[in-house]
Parts: structure tokens; C-alpha cells; sequence
């Protein structure tokens, strides 16, 4: 079974070949319509939210936190057309760190992009990564301050909390858009993929990756991929 | 029973290569096939964590770090496994039991957690219960401590005991510097270790009480046992108050003060005395912390007064309260993702008695002692932490003996 590092590798080599304006990836076809991938993810089992670490040295009951979802995988398309590692702007978002809970707990972005990690809470945070594609530390902030991580590299990357151990993320960086982030029901929609044949692929912190090969027709439409 | 030495440093190297073997397979997203989170069952109801951490130093003949679990701190193996069972959203029972170098699991926590007001921050907490007073004994053993070695005034034995006492002042002057191991003419006729200022590593049983939470909270206790000696089962009938008032103007800076006294010697010592001896031994405790983090530093600094009032029994008389003040500095710093640099400054000094010895001048009562610790950390993955510490010592009495060591730890947990 591959591990994540090696599923990224074809990303990585895709996006040499486009940047020698090589076309890409996924057979593409010669229509003119674009299509849409979409779906529904049923996870194998059910999936229990991070617990907190029995806080045996406390001199009384710790803040009650949300319960962070982990229900929630991405799926995205293994190899993909030349035109989707055109970025445009460079995009931003965030990661809300809220009653010792990150928010959401699974980001996918495109490379390049700049995420925020507000601290909304009374306590300090300390956001941290070892993961080899993008490590860092950001320090102890307090509320209302926010720190940001550029992502350039294509990868998994787990993000915790240094002081608060049950607290962690995922960052799931991409060279191209297509991919999609499943709601809490597990339903997905890629949007605007071209006419091809693709590896469509599952990934959740918990399973294996799965995969499923789809055809978008030449006159584009809606394909229903599910796992 | 404890493990001989050799076989300690064997199973140290065998937790290195297990734990190195198991990283070399990572499956999915966690990147190790050890479990990187607490275990949860029954819907999230019980949840269990677990720490193992393995240390190995050179013999310390001078047992400068000799704790009063029975262990040295730099040389040891020790296994903690913790469980919460949630009983509704204001009840919990926790418990934490620890293993060290092969010896038997021995229950080192285990108390009822309760909230009786859900919208008021008042806490309740019955059984074996974290300390009350300071500030490292609730930071952990393993983890809370960026260093290996552990402060001297919650480690440092002093030649004190709260089953033996001496009669005169020439008794305790003689035992100076010897509190891993010593005898005093009146309770246990036994060669045993002294106490520290306060255990870091055995908690108390009793009631506490915390009220407010930030920026002020106040926690008081009473417990069976003392600051130096806590007890599962009372041994002299009293009972030790504890309060704590701890001040948080802001995320990163605390500020606590704390207050103890209990009756500190055992029955064993009671029996023995002559009718009429003062019917008070008792600890008192002052104790000041503080603590700043900003950015990638984090400061500590801590102070324990301590306060022994003992029987006079024989000249030449002990009759002023023996006193000891322990003072420790600690920081840290992320030098970079994943790698920390640390150092500790820690010295206890002692309140001075005249005796017949060292030709009748005022002497500490026992040997001041002075400990400098500089090492870092690096986390191999994020839940497994390999740290390596420089330790120098300095006490008057340590003639021909190591004060200085070099010390590696590796501890894992979930």
C-alpha cells in the first residue's frame, strides 16, 4: 500500500511537466464541456472524536470542548489536467483554534496558500507541525492574536497544539484544485474538471486511501463517484 | 524488589529499539504503528492514556538524585497508565497507576472529580489528589519536565525523617548530607531515607476544594499527610491544611502563592518520646511560583520555605524550628519545530543549629546543595521525545564522589 508521501509524488511530477507545458495527468479528452465528480463517502466504521488525555494533575474539571468531527475525508482527483495547476491569486484561509479545538479539523489547499491560526480562546496556543513536507512552530499566542503557515510544498501535514495535546488538524496541500473536503454527511462535488479519464482517490487520517477510476464524458455533466 | 543496574541499562536499550522498530512502519497518516492517541471506549466514557519514559545516567554514589519514590531520576524505567471514567458531565473518577524499574505497580493517583453547580466554577476532589501546594508537582513526571533530572526542592532528601528523630542537635548534625540513607536514636530503629521539602512523586489523600478559575482561583485541602511525607493512611492523627492562590492577569503569566501545615511526625516517633515533649512536630510551608511563556520561551521560577518544628529531648537542645529554603529557575526555548534547549538552576539552603560538632560554631543543619541542568529535547515524532541533559552538582560534603552527569531519556506517550 502506498503511504501518502508516495501518492503525492505523481502531483509533484505533474506539475514539472506543466511547467515544461507538457499536458498532464489524465487522458483528456477533445470536448468542449466540463464536468462534475461527486459523491458520497461512508467511512468503514464509525469514528470516535479525539479524546483529551485524562487531565489527572488538574485541581478541577477542564472546559468542556466541542466534539472536533473526524468524519470528514478529501477526495481529489490523483493526477489532473495542465489547466488545473494555473493558479490565479494566491488564496488564504484559516484553521480557528476554539474551546482547545481546532476548526475545521481538515483543510485542503492548493500550494501557495497562506493559513491562519487564530487563537479564539483565553488561554495560550502553541500550533506546531513535524511533518516533513512543512514543519514549523509558531509559539505561544494569546487571544485574539492570529499566526499564518504558507504552504508550497504538496503533502499531509498533521498540526497540533504543544500545550494542548488533544488538539490537532490536517493540512492537505495540492499542485492542483481539484479536490474536495466531504460535508458531515460524507458528500463531495469537484467541480469544473474537463473531459478525461481519472484516479479519483479517498483519503481519511483513519483508513487507507481509497481509489475509483472515472470517465467525464467529453460534453462534460455530472459523474457520481462514491466509496 | 529493583532491577540490578545492568539489566536496568538492557532494558533501556531494549525500549530504544522497540520503539526505533515500531517508527519504521508507518501506516496511513500518524506515521508510527504506536497508538498516538488516548484510547477511548464506551462512547468516550472511559479514556485511557499511557506514558513510558527510560533514563540512564551514570551511578550517582553521592545519590544527589535519589528520590523519595526509592529511585534515582536519571537512572530509571517507569511505566504510568491514567484513566478517566466520565460519569456524566460533572462527575469523573481518574486514576493513575506507575510502575518504576520492575517494581509493582503502585497506585500514585486515584480520586473523584466532581462540579456541583454546572454554570459556577467550583470544584470538588476526594482520594489520592494532585498537590495542593506549588506548582511542579502538577506539571508531570516525565512530560511537564523539559529536563530529566527533577527540581532539587521536591527531590533533595534531607536528613529529616518523619518516623526518626534525632535527640540533640549533635544527632542531626552528624547525619548531615546523608538523607539517602540514616538513623536517629528515638522511633524506627531503621537505616532509611530522609525527606524532601516536598514530594514531587507521591500525593496526598484528603479533600480539595478549588473555587474560581482565571484570573484568580483558590484551592484548599486537608490531607493525611504532609508536604515532605504524603500518606494514603493518617500515621499521627493530625491532618495537614493546604491552600493555593494562583493569579492569571493574562494568558501567559502566573503567579501563585501557597500555604501548608500539618502534624509531620508518625506515631512511631510519638510513642517513643518522653512525657511532656511538645505535643506539636509539625511542616509548615511557604511557597511562591512563578510562570511566563511568550513566543517560543517559557520561564519558571519556584521558592518552598519549609519549616520543621521537633521535639527537644536531650542537650544540646533543638530548640528553634529547622528551616530550609529551596529555590529553582528553569526556561526553555524552541530553538526549531520539534528541538527545545533547557537549563535549571536549583539550590536548598538550611537554617543553622550549634551543637558540641564542628567545634560548637552555628552550622546548617544540613549541607546546602547547589545543582545546575542544561540539556534539550528533540521530539522524534510528536508523541515520543528523546532528551539528553548535562547535570553538575555542588555540595561541601562530596568528597571523591561524581557530581557530575550526563543523562538521555526517552519517553513515549498517548
Amino acid at each position: 500500500m502506498p503511504t501518502p508521501l508516495a501518492r503525492i509524488v505523481p502531483w509533484m511530477v505533474c506539475g514539472m511537466a506543466v511547467a515544461a507545458g507538457t499536458p498532464c495527468g489524465a487522458q483528456t479528452g477533445v470536448g468542449v464541456g466540463v464536468g462534475v465528480i461527486k459523491g458520497q463517502v461512508d467511512l468503514p466504521r464509525e469514528v470516535a472524536p479525539v479524546a483529551r488525555r485524562p487531565d489527572i494533575r488538574g485541581l478541577g474539571m477542564p472546559p468542556p470542548r466541542p466534539e472536533a468531527t473526524r468524519r470528514r475525508s478529501v477526495v481529489y482527483l490523483e493526477t489532473a489536467p495542465g489547466e488545473a495547476f494555473e493558479h490565479g491569486n494566491e488564496p488564504r484561509t484559516l484553521i480557528d483554534q476554539r474551546r482547545e479545538t481546532f476548526v475545521p479539523h481538515v483543510v485542503a489547499v492548493t500550494t501557495g496558500t497562506e493559513v491562519d491560526f487564530p487563537n479564539s480562546d483565553e488561554t495560550y496556543h502553541n500550533v506546531f507541525s513535524l511533518s516533513r513536507v512543512r514543519s514549523f512552530d509558531l509559539g505561544r499566542y494569546a487571544s485574539g492574536r492570529s499566526r499564518s503557515v504558507r504552504f508550497d510544498h504538496p503533502g499531509i501535514i498533521r498540526v497540533f497544539c504543544d500545550i494542548h495535546s488533544h488538539m490537532s488538524a490536517f493540512v492537505l496541500v495540492f499542485t492542483h484544485r481539484f479536490f474536495a473536503v466531504t460535508d458531515d454527511e460524507g458528500r463531495y462535488r469537484i467541480e469544473g474538471v474537463p473531459p478525461g479519464t481519472y484516479t479519483v482517490v479517498r483519503w481519511h487520517e483513519l483508513f487507507e486511501p481509497q481509489t475509483r477510476s472515472v470517465e467525464v464524458p467529453s460534453d462534460g455533466g455530472e459523474v457520481e463517484v462514491s466509496f | 524488589m529493583t532491577l540490578p543496574p545492568r539489566h536496568r541499562h538492557r532494558l533501556f536499550a531494549a525500549v530504544v529499539v522497540i520503539v526505533a522498530g515500531l517508527l519504521g512502519h508507518p501506516p496511513v497518516t500518524t506515521g508510527q504503528v504506536l497508538p498516538s492517541e488516548p484510547i477511548s471506549v464506551a462512547a468516550g466514557r472511559l479514556v485511557i492514556s499511557a506514558e513510558v519514559s527510560a533514563s540512564t545516567a551514570a551511578k550517582d554514589d553521592a545519590y544527589l538524585n535519589q528520590s523519595d519514590y526509592g529511585q534515582n531520576a536519571l537512572r530509571r524505567l517507569a511505566l504510568g497508565v491514567t484513566s478517566a471514567l466520565s460519569l456524566g458531565a460533572r462527575v469523573s473518577v481518574l486514576a493513575d497507576v506507575r510502575t518504576e524499574s520492575g517494581q509493582p505497580f503502585l497506585v500514585h493517583a486515584a480520586f473523584v472529580r466532581v462540579r456541583p453547580w454546572a454554570t459556577r466554577p467550583i470544584d470538588l476532589q476526594a482520594g489520592r489528589i494532585p498537590p495542593t501546594f506549588g506548582a511542579f508537582a502538577r506539571r508531570g513526571y516525565g512530560l511537564g519536565n523539559p529536563l530529566i533530572g527533577l527540581p532539587l526542592p521536591y527531590q533533595y532528601l534531607t536528613s529529616l525523617r518523619a518516623d526518626a528523630l534525632p535527640a540533640n542537635t549533635d544527632d542531626l548534625l552528624s547525619m548531615r548530607g546523608r538523607g539517602w540513607r540514616l538513623s536517629y536514636p528515638i522511633g524506627a530503629q531503621t537505616q532509611d531515607p530522609g525527606v524532601p521539602l516536598m514530594s514531587a512523586l507521591r500525593w496526598d489523600t484528603g479533600l480539595q476544594v478549588r473555587v474560581g478559575d482565571r484570573p484568580v482561583a483558590i484551592v484548599g485541602a486537608i490531607t493525611t499527610g504532609s508536604l515532605s511525607n504524603p500518606l494514603v493512611r493518617d500515621d499521627n492523627g493530625g491532618k495537614q491544611i493546604a491552600v493555593r492562590a494562583a493569579f492569571q492577569p493574562s494568558a501567559g503569566l502566573l503567579f501563585g502563592v501557597s500555604a501548608a501545615r500539618a502534624e509531620f511526625v508518625s506515631r512511631v516517633v510519638r510513642d517513643a518520646l518522653p512525657p511532656g515533649a511538645t505535643p506539636h512536630m509539625t511542616q509548615s510551608g511557604l511557597g511562591a511560583d512563578l510562570e511566563y511563556s511568550r513566543d517560543h520561551w517559557l520561564v519558571r521560577v519556584e521558592g518552598i520555605l519549609s519549616s520543621w518544628r521537633l521535639p527537644t529531648v536531650a542537650a544540646p537542645l533543638l530548640d528553634t524550628p529547622l528551616r530550609a529554603l529551596g529555590i529553582t529557575a528553569e526556561g526553555q526555548y524552541k530553538v526549531r519545530p520539534g528541538f527545545y534547549l533547557a537549563g535549571r538552576a536549583d539550590h536548598i539552603g538550611f537554617s543553622s543549629i550549634r551543637g558540641t560538632l564542628f567545634e560548637g560554631r552555628p552550622t546548617p543543619w544540613d549541607v546546602p546543595v547547589t545543582r545546575l541542568e542544561v540539556g534539550g529535547g528533540y521530539y522524534v515524532r510528536q508523541n515520543v521525545l528523546a532528551k539528553l541533559a548535562y547535570q553538575h552538582n555542588w555540595r561541601d560534603n562530596v568528597r571523591d564522589r561524581r557530581t557530575r552527569f550526563v543523562a538521555a531519556q526517552l519517553s513515549y506517550w498517548f
